[in-house]
């Protein structure tokens, strides 16, 4: 194990990173690749259900909700710890999350304690889209996680300033799911496109800028996954590289090889630091620099690492190609880098 | 080949590409043939490999021991098998041997990574049978690929040097001097028996020849590397594992295992003890270039894809609307010509360097003997005898110099990583502007960005290649040795 800089951070993080990194470590390194590729979902389910013995899946919500009322760098905390070992497990808990947010904002408390274990998706529905009216909705979502085996689907169909939100139950007359053909990255969390044929909405919920806070909570939590996912890319490659031989010494010892683990080193110091200092200051402009840095950061770190595992580094049962591809995703939701810089600079010139 | 495959703008790009428009003033029939090759494969990535392609590679993700061989026996129709194999016995290959192959590379590549990977790695299996003057071979191992392809039978090579504890190791001399070989031929009655692994081996459990590299003594495996040419039917030869990769998985990874397999004399490619110097290294000097096209191949795969999408409309709106991504589109363009640039300039240096020994009349002169002589065992073992060997490589020496084949080294090294790291740019700046939109383009771009990682790693890792550059034309300490005539054993 290679030791990161000190970080200072309260005791009581301290304690829920170690409480997140022991269930990480035991539900989900040792299956992780079957976490990846696991087409019955039986073990998905499995690792989803101890997660919600931590309260994980409802981590957010306030106390008096039902919720674990954790605010958001706890959250993040036991984000990261997760992504360490299955980032895919760690975006299902994040995407449900995310989509209880806004039941919570419209105090609809009814609607928290009534959703099972059951993942369900937050679906960013882009003005244009999705329409409202009579209370039915109509239209459709290109791509939202856990999409799959939702039973409850969020909606914000205000897009990015939309202070009103839907849910739609995942069975409702009118819901067709159709799970994406070929998702390569943070699996776990499998996606899908949603039509709405004047579907029945179950809940109306308004105030406040409740698409800006999904945002701003997807966000800071991909960071977290990204930094996460940085993490076991040195890990990884750290061991590695002090195990293989080839050039006439261990290739730990090769100054290409170290410059990547010190990069790698550096993308979680920088993750994590952003993730704080988003949290700290609240508001959606800090959340997107963590956001689009630490997974460009997460990118590379895994694209090297694969790089320094050489050819085994490509084949799936090293478990490094996962990160490159768990990583790309979390740079790729829920929009894209260009577009989170365009509004970036938006919302500063707005104040 | 015949077939048309190119589009008039794709034609008019290829005809356009400066150094390509400048040689067909001189040589007007010599490029147009090889814009035929290219006219072929882009009729088989639109007939073929585009409609089979995204099927594949989900299903090999599914089912890593399937293998199509539809795509492949398709790839007979259209001569794919025979490019690398020179004309006199019945092949592609011309004057233009390493462009050919990576203009048609590129062209398969753009269609699919795997597939083109598929097609293409029977050529590196090919390509120690030529470069070695092993002509004995010549007319038995690559008549048949030629006869077989036309009667719509792949018959398949792959190249093995790749070991499970030497990777980089086999690619470099002064690295394999230090390596921890495990592949060992020793020497008995008649020939050497083998034992050993080799991994990662692309086409490896499909191939029914293959060439591979041991060494005679593994304390000193660099003075004793040898290339030798393997039978699948040999006793002792399996091909056990094929491994799950990311990308280009069309084409299967596989693992050689070796168990006391005899090989005879006959089958060692070149002399004992040559197999870095005239095996490996020249191997790569001709084949760098060209897996640079693959990686190019890919970024404009993907590159095309992406293209499409930004026409596609949504919400009203189109993405190729907005001067963000027009510009994006023109730094793509950039990228795709740039790495045409560099391979071109490798494989024409190439070319120039076996030109002049395949297309020689002197060289040409040894075809004229009728086919029924030169496929017969006398003539064979002439071939193969020391003085047969030696007449072989005075020839081979005084066409290829020792200088030319380092400076195509180089060139080779310097297109392969810039290339693969310019294609890894591409495809993962297409996905950032995609994002998670739901079209069936963002699929080939995800896969071509899973593909594009392989070219990074194989013929070298980036880094190996980056240290050949600088060895080879920085420092010039690394210079390859073509073993004179009259070798015999190890020193
Ligand atoms: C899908 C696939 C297909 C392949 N097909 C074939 C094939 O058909 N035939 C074949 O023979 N091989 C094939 N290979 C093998 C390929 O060429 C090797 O994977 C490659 O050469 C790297 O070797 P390695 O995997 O052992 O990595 P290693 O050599 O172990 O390298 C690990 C890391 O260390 C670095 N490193 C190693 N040595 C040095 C050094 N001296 N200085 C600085 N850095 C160093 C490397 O850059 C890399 O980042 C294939 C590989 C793959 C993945």
């Amino acid at each position: 194990m290679i030791k990161l800089p000190e970080f200072s951070e309260d005791q009581e993080y301290r304690i829920l990173r170690e409480t997140a990194a022991a269930y990480a470590a035991k539900e989900l390194g040792p299956q992780a690749e079957q976490l990846d590729l696991d087409p019955a979902r039986w073990r998905i389910k499995e690792a989803i259900a101890k997660a919600e013995d931590l309260g994980m899946l409802a981590a957010l919500i306030p106390e008096d909700y039902g919720g674990g009322g954790l605010d958001d760098y706890a959250f993040c905390v036991a984000l990261e710890e997760i992504a360490v070992e299955e980032a895919g497990i760690a975006a299902v808990l994040l995407a449900h999350n995310a989509a209880l947010l806004p039941a919570a904002m419209g105090e609809f408390k009814a609607l928290i304690t009534g959703v099972g274990p059951d993942a369900f998706p937050v679906c960013l529905a882009f003005p244009g889209e999705v329409s409202f009216a009579d209370g039915k909705v109509k239209g459709r979502v290109p791509f939202a996680l856990n999409a799959q085996e939702c039973s409850l689907i969020t909606l914000l169909p205000g897009g990015g300033g939309g202070t009103q939100a839907l849910t739609v139950r995942g069975d409702a007359a009118g819901v067709e799911i159709n799970a994406e053909p070929y998702q390569m990255g943070l699996r776990a969390a499998r996606a899908g496109s949603i039509r709405l044929e004047d579907a029945e909405a179950s809940n109306v919920i308004s105030g406040g800028d409740m698409a800006g806070e999904v945002q701003r909570v997807l966000m800071l939590g991909l960071a977290s996954i990204a930094t996460g996912i940085s993490r076991n890319a040195l890990q990884k490659a750290y061991a590695y590289a002090r195990e293989r031989y080839q050039g006439g010494k261990m290739i730990i010892e090769h100054q290409q090889m170290r410059i990547f683990l010190a990069e790698m080193l550096a993308a979680v110091e920088q993750g994590r630091a952003l993730v704080k200092k988003a949290c700290e200051d609240g508001g959606l402009a800090p959340a997107m620099v963590a956001w689009l840095r630490a997974t460009e950061r997460a990118c590379k770190s895994a694209t090297d690492g694969v790089q320094v595992h050489g050819g085994y580094g490509y084949m799936r049962d090293y478990g490094m190609e996962r990160l490159m591809r768990d990583a790309k995703y979390c740079q790729m939701y829920p929009m894209t880098s260009q577009e989170a810089l365009l509004r970036l600079l938006e919302i500063s010139e707005t104040g | 080949m015949g077939v048309k495959g190119l589009s008039d703008r794709g034609r008019q790009l290829l005809l356009d590409f400066p150094p390509l428009a400048a040689l067909r003033e001189h040589d007007r029939k010599g490029i147009d043939e090889i814009i035929g090759l290219v006219e072929g494969c882009a009729a088989y990535k639109r007939d073929v490999a585009l409609p089979m392609a995204l099927d594949i590679d989900e299903q090999m993700e599914k089912e890593p021991e399937y293998f199509n061989w539809d795509m492949m026996r398709e790839a007979c129709k259209y001569n794919i098998f025979s490019l690398a194999i020179p004309k006199a016995v019945g092949g592609l290959a011309d004057k233009y041997m390493i462009s050919g192959m990576a203009l048609a590379v590129e062209e398969l590549c753009s269609a699919c990574g795997g597939i083109g990977l598929a097609l293409a790695a029977h050529s590196l299996g090919v390509a120690p049978v030529i470069a070695s003057g092993a002509m004995a071979h010549w007319d038995t191992v690559l008549h048949e690929i030629v006869e077989e392809e036309k009667r719509g039978n792949p018959v398949l090579m792959a190249y093995g040097i790749t070991e499970p504890s030497a990777g980089t190791d086999v690619e470099e001399p002064e690295f394999l001097e230090v390596g921890k070989i495990g592949m060992e031929a020793k020497k008995t009655k008649g020939g050497y028996v083998l034992n050993g692994r080799k991994c990662f081996i692309s086409g490896g459990s499909e191939a029914k020849y293959f060439t591979v590299t041991a060494a005679t003594d593994r304390s000193r495996p660099l003075e004793t590397w040898t290339t030798f040419l393997v039978e699948r039917d040999m006793e002792g030869f399996s091909t056990p594992r094929v491994e799950l990769k990311m990308g280009q998985r069309a084409c299967h990874a596989a693992e050689l295992l070796f168990e006391d397999v005899f090989v005879p004399d006959s089958h060692v490619l070149g002399y004992e003890g040559d197999g870095m110097a005239n095996g490996i290294l020249i191997i790569m000097a001709a084949s760098r270039g060209p897996v640079g096209a693959i990686a190019n191949g890919i970024a404009r795969g993907a590159y095309e894809h992406f293209l499409a999408w930004t026409r596609e409309r949504r919400n009203g709106k189109r993405p190729i609307d907005e001067d963000r991504i027009r510009m994006s589109l023109a730094d793509m363009l950039g990228i795709i010509q740039e790495n045409r640039g560099l391979y071109i300039n490798h494989s024409l240096v190439g070319d120039a360097v076996f030109r002049s020994a395949f297309t020689h009349p002197i060289f040409l002169s040894a075809f004229l003997i009728p086919r029924s002589i030169r496929a017969s065992k006398p003539y064979a073992a002439l071939l193969n005898s020391y003085y047969g060997k030696a007449f072989v490589n005075i020839l081979f020496r005084y066409f290829i110099k020792d200088d030319e084949v380092t400076d195509m080294l180089a060139k080779a090294s310097l297109a392969k990583f810039n290339c693969a790291d310019n294609a890894m740019e591409l495809t993962s700046r297409a996905l950032e502007l995609m994002g998670t939109d739901d079209s069936v383009e963002r699929r080939w771009v995800e896969k071509a960005f899973r593909d594009a990682k392989l070219t990074q790693i194989y013929e070298g890792t980036n880094q190996l290649n980056r240290l050949v550059v600088y060895n080879t034309e920085i420092a010039r300490t690394l210079k390859v040795e073509v073993p004179g005539p009259f070798k015999k054993g190890v020193s």
